[in-house]
Parts: structure tokens; C-alpha cells; sequence
């Protein structure tokens, strides 16, 4: 099945009876139109899906030699891919989920992390962020890490990531992590932001709201604020047909690791024994 | 049924009442947590002092991911609130963070009040007076301010 695409047909006679309407009445079935569209993509791309083959993919990119070249060399080391959401945060829910997992079977680390998340908020509180509301995101992250320790099982790490409620606030807090990390290492991370924004700023807009979609300085701060490496494996138009990967922090043995197709992340696992 | 909005509402509620910011107050409505009513008394020392104004604040299960809406139920005369009462204020639009709780907001816009940002008027006239005719504006404040008490 097709998760990304909608079915435009579906939405083919709406169009018509817009162009008919006039004023108020359209701009109301513009919105309702929206929401249908916003709907269908919730319906048909839960938050994050089961694992699907790589070669998946293909399906996307039909009569596209640069893709499918590409691909196939994916297809090379990794076996599976589990989709995310295309809903901004997706960065965030695909790191969240794919960390999650390996700690269900990674006890050592479930220990080091558990103990690390444990005294995150206090760090977040002491940086200026508002106990109240920390803490609030704070136990859920924290129940979620007690779930796994509990209840090692990947069906329900999945329907956790798949309720909304709780899915957001474990992205929350990713995000409030990632903020943190920046403005404590604000004097080095200020080089890496573009204009005249200062960190602080820069966290305001482009990290700690919902739906700011991720870039490289996120990336750099969520995995050094966890102590977590992972590799981002870049599917793109770029040359050399192969896909390239780039791990965070450089050098790192990475924990996680996700595909990038531009401005989306998913979960990549490796194929057996490579 | 419990969602974390929902879990985060009682939160606020029980957070406004334990520890109150001075000048505003709220309480979820009666039959529906989503929908609150707001008090913001106006700053001592500013042309809204004594005004008494009515808000309400329609809450989404998404909220604290998303901002609530917020709108004055009291007529207001303030460059950033519209005719119909919705407020123009960045935390409330793309500065919004799941950070901010209802006191967070009340407080924002109680100081909004006489911080008025001229550059994105909601309302043209009151802005124009804030910058041109600053007795006029605080005439028109002064008549708004007793027209709250009223409706009480």
C-alpha cells in the first residue's frame, strides 16, 4: 500500500463545487477542503508505520533513474524502513522511536539513559526553563522510559509513538532537550545560525514549537545533549549515485540511524550481519 | 475521558489557584474544560487601571502543542486587539512554546495592555492615536475601562 501519496480523485469533484461558490462560502470550503486533506494524511500515515522492505520505496519514485539507482544501493545495507509522519516533527518522533527500540533490548544503555533523563529537567529548570510546564512533559518522557523497563515489547513502544497525546509530548521534549543543549553551548552554536537571531530566539521559533521542521544544528544538539550518535543516510538528487551517509557526532558508532529524502526522516534498519 | 490536554488543563487550573499571578484569574467553564472564562485587571499606574476585562480562552486536544484562542469578551481599545477581540501577540501565534500554561498567557497579555507594539496594529485607530494623539487614546481607554465594569 501507498501510505504517502492521497488519493486525488477522491478530492477531484470537491475542487469543482469550489470553483462554484463565491465569498464566505468558499473560503469555508477551502478550510473544510484543507481539513479533509490534513485528515486523509492522518488516516493514511499513522505516526509511525510498521516496518515495510526497502524496496518500498521504488514504489515512490516510478520512471526515476537517480532514485532508483540509489535505492538499490541502499538496499545494499539496509533492510527495512519504518515511515514517520510528515508532519514537521518528524525528525524528533523517528529519533525518539528508533532510540526507544533499541533500548528495549539494550539494557545497559536503558540504565545509563534512564539515569541521564532522570536529572534532565532539573538541568532544563536551572537553564531557565518554567518547572510547571517541564514537568509535565518531563513525567511522561519518563513514563514512556519506564514502559520500555518494564514492558519490553515493540507492539507497544509502536501504539505508544501511535497515540497522539503522548507521542507529542515525547517529541516536546526532544525539543525542549534540544533547546536546552543550544543555549547552554550558546557562545559555540551561535556561529551556526544564520542572521541576526541569537540562540535563545532561534530556540523560540525553530525548536521548541511543534510542527519547525529539524535541521543539521538540532541534530548536532540532540545527540550531544543525550550522548546518543546517529547516522542520517541521505537519499537525494545529489551525484555519484549512491546514498551518503553522515553520522552525528562525527566519528560516532551510531545508535540510531534514519533516512533522509529532503525534508523527511524515517527509520532505517540494517540488513543482518552487515 | 483523560487526554494530556485535558491532564494539563486541571494542571493550569489547579496551579492559578494555588498560586495565583497577580491581576488576572481564570477557571475552566462549567460544563467544558476546554473553554475557560478570564479576568485581566488593568496595571496600576496605566490608562487601563480599574478596567475589569472579560476573556475567553478555547483550548484543542493539542493544546500545550498548540496556543489556545484568546479573545477579549469586554470591549477593548488597544492597537493589538481586533473588533472582534482576538488579540494579535506573537506567543499566542508563531512564539508560541508548549512551555507556556493559562497564567503564562493571562500574564502576557495583562502586560500587552500597556506595551502596545504600534507595528502590527489590529486596530488602526487605536494605534494611530497611541502614537499621534496620546490624550485622545487614553480618553478612549478611560471610556472602555468604565464600560467593563458594567458587564460585569
Amino acid at each position: 500500500m501507498e501510505e504517502n501519496q492521497i488519493q486525488s480523485d477522491a478530492l477531484g469533484g470537491t475542487d469543482q463545487e469550489i470553483e462554484e461558490l463565491t465569498g464566505m462560502a468558499r473560503d469555508e470550503a477551502i478550510i473544510a477542503q484543507q481539513e479533509r486533506i490534513q485528515n486523509e494524511i492522518k488516516e493514511n500515515n499513522p505516526l509511525v508505520s510498521q516496518t515495510y522492505p526497502i524496496n518500498v520505496l521504488c514504489e515512490e519514485y516510478l520512471d526515476d533513474p537517480v532514485y532508483k539507482a540509489k535505492i538499490d544501493d541502499l538496499s545494499m545495507q539496509y533492510s527495512h524502513i519504518r515511515k514517520t509522519r510528515g508532519d514537521g516533527n518528524c525528525f524528533f518522533r523517528a529519533f525518539g522511536f528508533a532510540y526507544l527500540e533499541r533500548l528495549l533490548t539494550d539494557k545497559k544503555e536503558l540504565s545509563r539513559f534512564k539515569a541521564a533523563a532522570e536529572i534532565s529537567k532539573d538541568q532544563l529548570v536551572s537553564l531557565g526553563f518554567p518547572s510547571f510546564t517541564i514537568t509535565d512533559f518531563h513525567e511522561t518522557f519518563m513514563e514512556v522510559i519506564q514502559q520500555v523497563e518494564k514492558q519490553p515489547v515493540l507492539d507497544e513502544l509502536v501504539d505508544t509513538f501511535r497515540d497522539q497525546g503522548i507521542s507529542d509530548y515525547i517529541v516536546v521534549y526532544l525539543r525542549l532537550l534540544t533547546s536546552g543543549q543550544l543555549q547552554k553551548e550558546a557562545e559555540f552554536y551561535k556561529n551556526f545560525i544564520e542572521g541576526e537571531r541569537t540562540v535563545k530566539e532561534f530556540c523560540r521559533r525553530e525548536v521548541e514549537p511543534m510542527a519547525r521542521e529539524s535541521d543539521h544544528i538540532h541534530i548536532i544538539a540532540l545527540t550531544s545533549a543525550l550522548g546518543v550518535g546517529v547516522r542520517v543516510v541521505y537519499l537525494d538528487r545529489g551525484d555519484g549515485g549512491k546514498v551518503i551517509p553522515h553520522d552525528f557526532p562525527e566519528g560516532c558508532s551510531p545508535q540510531v540511524i534514519l533516512l533522509y529524502r529532503p525534508g523527511h526522516y524515517d527509520v532505517l534498519y540494517p540488513l543482518k550481519g552487515s | 475521558m483523560s487526554t494530556p490536554a485535558r491532564r494539563r488543563l486541571m494542571r493550569d487550573f489547579r496551579k492559578l489557584q494555588e498560586d495565583p499571578p497577580a491581576g488576572v484569574s481564570g477557571a475552566p467553564s462549567e460544563n467544558n474544560i476546554m473553554i475557560w472564562n478570564a479576568v485581566i485587571f488593568g496595571p496600576a499606574d496605566t490608562p487601563f487601571e480599574d478596567g475589569t476585562f472579560k476573556l475567553m480562552i478555547e483550548f484543542t486536544e493539542e493544546y500545550p502543542n498548540k496556543p489556545p484562542n484568546v479573545r477579549f469578551i469586554s470591549k477593548m481599545f488597544h492597537p493589538n486587539v481586533y473588533a472582534d477581540g482576538g488579540i494579535c501577540l506573537d506567543i499566542l501565534q508563531n512564539r508560541w512554546s508548549p512551555t507556556y500554561d493559562v497564567s503564562a498567557i493571562l500574564t502576557s497579555i495583562q502586560s500587552l495592555l500597556d506595551e502596545p507594539n504600534p507595528n502590527s496594529p489590529a486596530n488602526s485607530q487605536a494605534a494611530q492615536l497611541y502614537q499621534e494623539n496620546r490624550r485622545e487614546y487614553e480618553k478612549k481607554v478611560a471610556a472602555i475601562c468604565e464600560q467593563s465594569w458594567q458587564n460585569l
